[in-house]
């Protein structure tokens, strides 16, 4: 673990504990600052809990986080002011336009915004009068997305970014979350798709039972069991069925 | 490490959130069904009952000739005669659609039987009856009797007065019905949904304090509240002639006494909204709370009327204050300070339910 960079997130022996349920249960990791961290686990693995406990929407039973170099516990508001948060449904008014919204997030992180070009930057100018509620799928998780950039945060917080969405507009929402990576912010996700986080993610943190059971790049964590002796039964297969649905439908993103 | 932390300033989202919330709320057609159309439709049925002054039925039979006392009763124009065979008025007066009816019989020369039938089936109409008929009468055998000065003339003079109608009752009571319609159903089932549809945890995601955001909800249905007590003032001022006994200083007192009502009845609403997550839990405590008060509180009746061992609770509702102390600014013509008494009692009552809101209050 010898790098040169100091983490922008720094966990250390999380615990968290509802009852007699221990939910997280010692974790530990550090995400760098630039990369995008993916955390895999089953449902019921303690994902979201820790992102909640990062994100200070809960309060953890022990151990602590430093976000930016701010304990979570000490000063919450200075971590909220430096993160943005995407949780896993779509919360916004149901009767307030997009403009609306982001202006309202604007006051509430207390910056000033530009609705309108930041709906520019994920396509959604022409949407900027319409309702939460009227938007597709992708529309909406790329609203979502753009919602969390209001405050130009250090770290955002993905929770299942691309759940529920067709191949198109998961296409489209990576291309979004590389962009948000290449302007220098961190990205911090959780998702069920193993294709997704291949393709994603910088290093992967694997949770079970509320515990990390692996941490790397998705490369070594594929090497390292390799090394085991696994071996997959191979057959070539120079495209799978995405590419023929993507080759048939294209690439270029269905909204109604 | 250099960093500034900063306090996140609170005044703006507070603003922002309000006023968003209230467009929110605009933009809501529930908020126009509780808050507008239905005290709105009170009203204007309770003006149309307060705009007709009871008339009285007399029944005539057909068969009967005409006497004085029949072409004395129609230049009365308060009476209404029905004439009809004697069966059909008997029928009319046993179901209580006849005050009563009169039947004339000629016993001599200048001598005349009549005989007031009445029935128990209306008794309003009744006691009037008898009045109206012994005046007639009465007058009716001076006449036949050749006096035309009588002893003892009556003059009536009127004096100026303000007559006081069902609507000037009911306009008040219709003010505490929609503010705290607004203020306890618009709270619970608004807070509600944005604790589940998790708006309010995306929101504490924010660096906005939690107490930031539930004040600008507030702030936004007490906006609200005010509108609707102009417009059911409005309303009832221009279209039902509604009389505010000292014009502009009775309208501000009336907002000011609105005010203090809402952000007293918008503690009930805290504190139902912070101890139940779904709308199916919150439907009876929300009616447990509210109903007594629609009932007991002089909303559509007086409390005066209801038994005695009722009155001790019914009138120390706080909605029972809100109504007493908006009655005696809007129809008694009081001032302000005349109705500390209740203000009192409001603020009292919203003292206990933000602080229990306050010790419950559940985020999600």
């Amino acid at each position: 673990m010898a790098n040169a960079k100091t983490p922008i997130i720094e966990v250390r022996n999380l615990v968290k504990k509802f009852g007699d349920f221990t939910a997280v249960d010692g974790v530990s990791f550090a995400v760098e600052e630039g990369e995008i961290f993916g955390i895999l686990g089953p449902n019921g693995a303690g994902k979201t809990t820790t992102l909640e406990i990062i994100e200070t929407l809960q309060k953890q039973t022990d151990g602590q986080i430093l976000v930016d170099g701010v304990d979570t516990l000490v000063h919450p508001w200075e971590v909220k002011s430096r993160i943005g948060v995407q949780l896993q449904s779509s919360n916004f008014y149901p009767q307030l336009t997009l403009v609306e919204l982001l202006n309202m997030f604007g006051a509430m992180y207390d910056v000033q915004v530009d609705p309108m070009a930041m709906l520019k930057k994920v396509q959604l100018e022409d949407k900027a009068k319409s309702f939460v509620d009227k938007l597709s799928g992708g529309q909406k998780q790329r609203f979502s997305i753009v919602s969390t950039l209001v405050n130009n945060p250090r770290v955002i917080f993905l929770d299942e970014p691309t759940t529920g969405l067709d191949p198109q507009a998961r296409i489209n929402l990576w291309e979004m979350i590389e962009a948000i990576k290449k302007s220098g912010t961190t990205l911090v996700l959780t998702t069920h798709y193993m294709d997704e986080a291949e393709k994603l993610c910088d290093r992967l943190a694997i949770m079970d039972h509320g515990r990390i059971v692996k941490i790397g790049t998705p490369k070594k964590l594929i090497d390292e069991l390799l090394k085991t002796g696994f071996k997959k039964e191979v057959r070539p297969q120079p495209a799978t069925l995405e590419d023929v649905f993507i080759h048939l439908t294209g690439r270029h993103l269905r909204d109604e | 490490m250099s960093k500034q932390y900063h306090k996140p300033g609170q005044w703006k989202a507070y603003l922002r959130i309000a006023w968003y919330a209230f467009r929110a709320q605009t933009r809501n057609p529930a908020t126009f069904a509780f808050g507008f159309i239905f005290p709105i439709a009170f009203i204007s049925i309770f003006g149309l009952i307060g705009n007709n002054p009871e008339r009285v039925t007399i029944g005539i039979p057909k068969a009967q000739p005409k006497t004085i006392v029949e072409q004395t009763l129609l230049k009365l124009d308060f009476i209404t005669i029905q004439s009809g065979s004697k069966t059909d008025l008997y029928n009319s007066l046993r179901t209580g659609k006849l005050g009563g009816i009169i039947e004339v019989t000629q016993t001599g020369e200048n001598a005349y039987q009549a005989t007031l039938l009445t029935s128990s089936a209306n008794p309003v109409q009744t006691s009037e009856v008898k009045g109206v008929v012994q005046g007639v009468i009465d007058k009716a055998n001076l006449g036949l009797s050749g006096i035309t000065t009588p002893p003892i003339n009556l003059t009536q003079k009127e004096v100026a007065g303000h007559p006081y109608r069902y609507i000037d009752f009911a306009v008040p009571g219709q003010i505490g019905f929609a503010l705290l319609s607004t203020a306890i159903m618009g709270t619970v089932f608004g807070l509600i949904y944005l604790k589940k549809a998790l708006i309010l945890k995306r929101m504490f995601a924010t660096p906005t304090k939690a107490l930031t955001i539930l004040l600008a909800q507030g702030t936004s249905r007490l906006i609200m509240g005010l509108i609707q007590t102009v417009l059911i003032l409005g309303v009832a001022v221009l279209l039902f002639h509604f009389y505010l006994p000292h014009g502009w200083i009775t309208f501000i007192d009336l907002m000011l006494v609105s005010s203090f009502g809402l952000i007293s009845f918008l503690g009930f609403g805290y504190f139902i909204a912070g101890r139940v997550n779904d709308e199916n839990a919150a439907s009876p405590l929300t009616n447990i709370i509210t109903l007594p008060q629609f009932l007991l509180s002089g909303v559509f009746f007086s409390t005066d009327s209801l038994p005695s061992w009722v009155q001790p609770l019914a009138n120390n509702l706080p909605l029972s204050y809100f109504n007493h102390a908006v009655r005696m600014i809007a129809t008694e013509g009081a001032p302000l300070t005349a109705t500390f008494p209740y203000l009192f009692g409001l603020a009292i009552w919203g003292t206990v339910m933000y602080l229990l809101a306050a010790r419950t209050f559940k985020w999600q």
